[in-house]
């Protein structure tokens, strides 16, 4: 008997694994093109929030960035307001943290 | 000893040269109590540096070239003339100019020369004092550019490119960045990583990992910069960029073996195993974006997506309308073993000459209506007599970034292997050479020594 629910003890123990593995990991990635309606940069100017208007939806979407050179480009103005961007985002748990954050603009 | 030595004192040197440009700029106060009018202003104190830089690929977009096949005699080529699939356009066919309005009514500005740092009204390849004058200094030398301001205005129907001239700007020189380099190079070939897919990044690349910065390397003598040999690369101020000399010398490996292959195959090789940026691209079809504007067909990939085509390069350069690529063979002493980037693109052709014609993006960009990007570049050209039929050109593009660190780089196996990256016999090696070639007795000894050694 002590053997049996051992046993069933394990095997539960494995399936909240399993099943608590996925959600950890359920992070969607999504593209997307849009304008870049405002940029809020935070004071230590370690992270951004860029609001991108979905050229496909209309809807603004809220975008973090997080990456040096993005961060950069932020700073000095060679990313500003009114920009189109090629954007790659994971959204996980109501954040969008963004992977790519590029101008769709090139010569 | 010495050789490390003498690395020691270059780093040295190299860290006290960007500490003291670390420093406040002498002209702070001479611009704070004088204000700042552009090049004028920069040369109270360095003479001589704006004519200087008239005569610079930066400024002319093109140079005398004399490594490529089929050009005409006597004419500078570059960015500013050339015709080939990666761009299709140049800065004659495609100077900054307003799209007309596409079917939403929305027009933009686009063109090659966006990025030429005069002001437009003194573009590419200009002279005189109105040239001079022209120079945006500071676009290189600032650390507190405001890019918003470099942007293209119509003023009296002229198109003008904007400029930071402020004081803020003015008083914070410095040595220029990666970034600085890369706020024009990383967007070429129509977006960002689309031409060359290098970057600049840590990730990619164990110089930047180093903190090394482009300058580095391209070290700049009197605003000329020294270039590689890339076969698709041909416009050079006539310095260029080598890994050996002052870094690695010219038996840059502890082992022996590893220094005999250095004499037939590049250092690029091994040590560049991956490449990026676009594959394929066609002119012949636009795709309509979201925003209403049409783009070309393009299939890009990120930095270190893509694995390098392997050929023996002599440094001189095969010019076909249908293949631009490096000559060489196994027999030319002069030729070693180089990596590139393979990209594919398509585009009109003239079917009375055979040559591949250029494209206004203009036309196409609004309505997407290919043709008609061709009738306009004619028109430009003064082209009368063509008719456009769509072709294939195959282009190399040197493989000359994103260093991989050590560990990442090409090994005896990944070459020496029945299925190694190098395909010996269109090398130019016999079925007998490519048996022992890719046979393990090569390396194996060597190999299992190296093992045995890291294990314990």
């Amino acid at each position: 008997m002590k053997r049996v629910l051992t046993v069933v003890f394990l095997a539960a123990v494995m399936m909240v694994s399993v099943l608590s593995i996925p959600k950890m990991a359920s992070a969607e990635e999504i593209k997307m093109v849009g304008v870049l309606n405002k940029i809020e940069l935070a004071a230590d100017g370690k992270s951004a929030i860029a609001i991108l208007k979905d050229n496909k939806s209309g809807e603004e979407v809220q975008i973090s960035v997080t990456d040096e050179l993005t961060l950069d480009k932020l700073k000095d103005k060679r990313i500003v307001e009114g920009d189109e961007i090629r954007c790659k985002f994971d959204k996980q748990d109501k954040k969008n943290a963004s992977k790519i954050f590029k101008k769709t603009a090139g010569c | 000893m010495l050789k490390k030595s003498f690395i020691a004192t270059v780093i040295c040197l190299s860290v006290a040269a960007s500490f003291s440009y670390a420093k406040e700029h002498p002209g702070k106060e001479y611009v704070l109590k004088n204000g700042y009018q552009g090049p004028k202003t920069c040369e109270v104190c360095h003479p001589g540096k704006a004519k200087e830089i008239l005569g610079t690929v930066h400024w002319k977009h093109a140079s005398k070239v004399d490594n490529v096949d089929n050009l005409k005699p006597g004419v500078e080529y570059g960015m500013k003339n050339r015709i080939y699939t990666m761009c299709n356009g140049n800065d004659i066919v495609n100077n900054l100019k307003e799209i007309p309005p596409n079917l939403q009514g929305k027009t933009k500005f686009s063109g090659c020369n966006t990025c030429h740092m005069g002001d437009h009204v003194s573009d590419v390849g200009s002279t005189g004092a109105a040239a001079e004058a022209a120079i945006d200094c500071l676009l290189c030398h600032s650390s507190k550019y405001d890019f918003s301001k470099r942007k293209p205005t119509k003023v009296d129907g002229n198109i003008v490119m904007g400029q930071d001239r402020s004081i803020e700007a003015a008083i914070n020189i410095t040595r220029p960045t990666s970034k600085t380099c890369m706020t024009c190079h990383e967007s070429a070939g129509g977006g960002v990583l689309v031409k060359r897919g290098f970057a600049v990044t840590s990730e990619a690349d164990v110089h930047v990992a180093n903190k090394m910065v482009c300058i580095d390397c391209h070290q700049v003598k009197n605003h000329r910069f020294p270039t590689g040999y890339d076969p698709n690369n041909w416009a050079h101020d006539g310095l260029r960029v080598s890994c050996a000399g002052e870094c690695h010398g010219e038996k840059p490996h502890k082992e022996a073996g590893l220094n005999r292959h250095a004499e037939k195959i590049a250092c690029q090789t091994c040590h560049i195993p991956k490449t990026g940026g676009a594959i394929a691209k066609d002119f012949t079809k636009w795709q309509k974006q979201e925003n209403g504007f049409w783009e070309p067909a393009t299939l890009k990939k990120e930095a270190n997506e893509t694995i390098p085509v392997y050929a023996w390069y002599n440094l001189t350069v095969s010019n076909e309308p249908h293949f631009i690529g490096p000559k060489g063979s196994r027999g030319d002493s002069k030729s070693k073993i180089y990596p590139f980037k393979l990209f594919q693109g398509k585009a009109f052709y003239n079917q009375k000459t055979g040559d591949l014609m250029s494209m206004d993006f203009a036309p196409p960009m609004a309505t997407g209506d290919t043709l008609a990007g061709v009738a306009s570049a004619a028109r430009i050209l003064r082209i009368a007599d063509y008719k456009p039929v769509p072709g294939w050109q195959t282009i190399y593009f040197g493989s000359n970034h994103q260093v991989a660190p050590k560990k990442k780089a090409l090994a005896c196996a990944s070459c020496h292997s029945p299925n190694g990256v190098l395909n010996f016999k269109e090398l130019g090696y016999s079925g007998e050479e490519i048996k022992k070639l890719t046979s393990p007795a090569i390396y194996f000894d060597q190999l299992l020594k190296k093992q045995e050694q890291e294990e314990f």
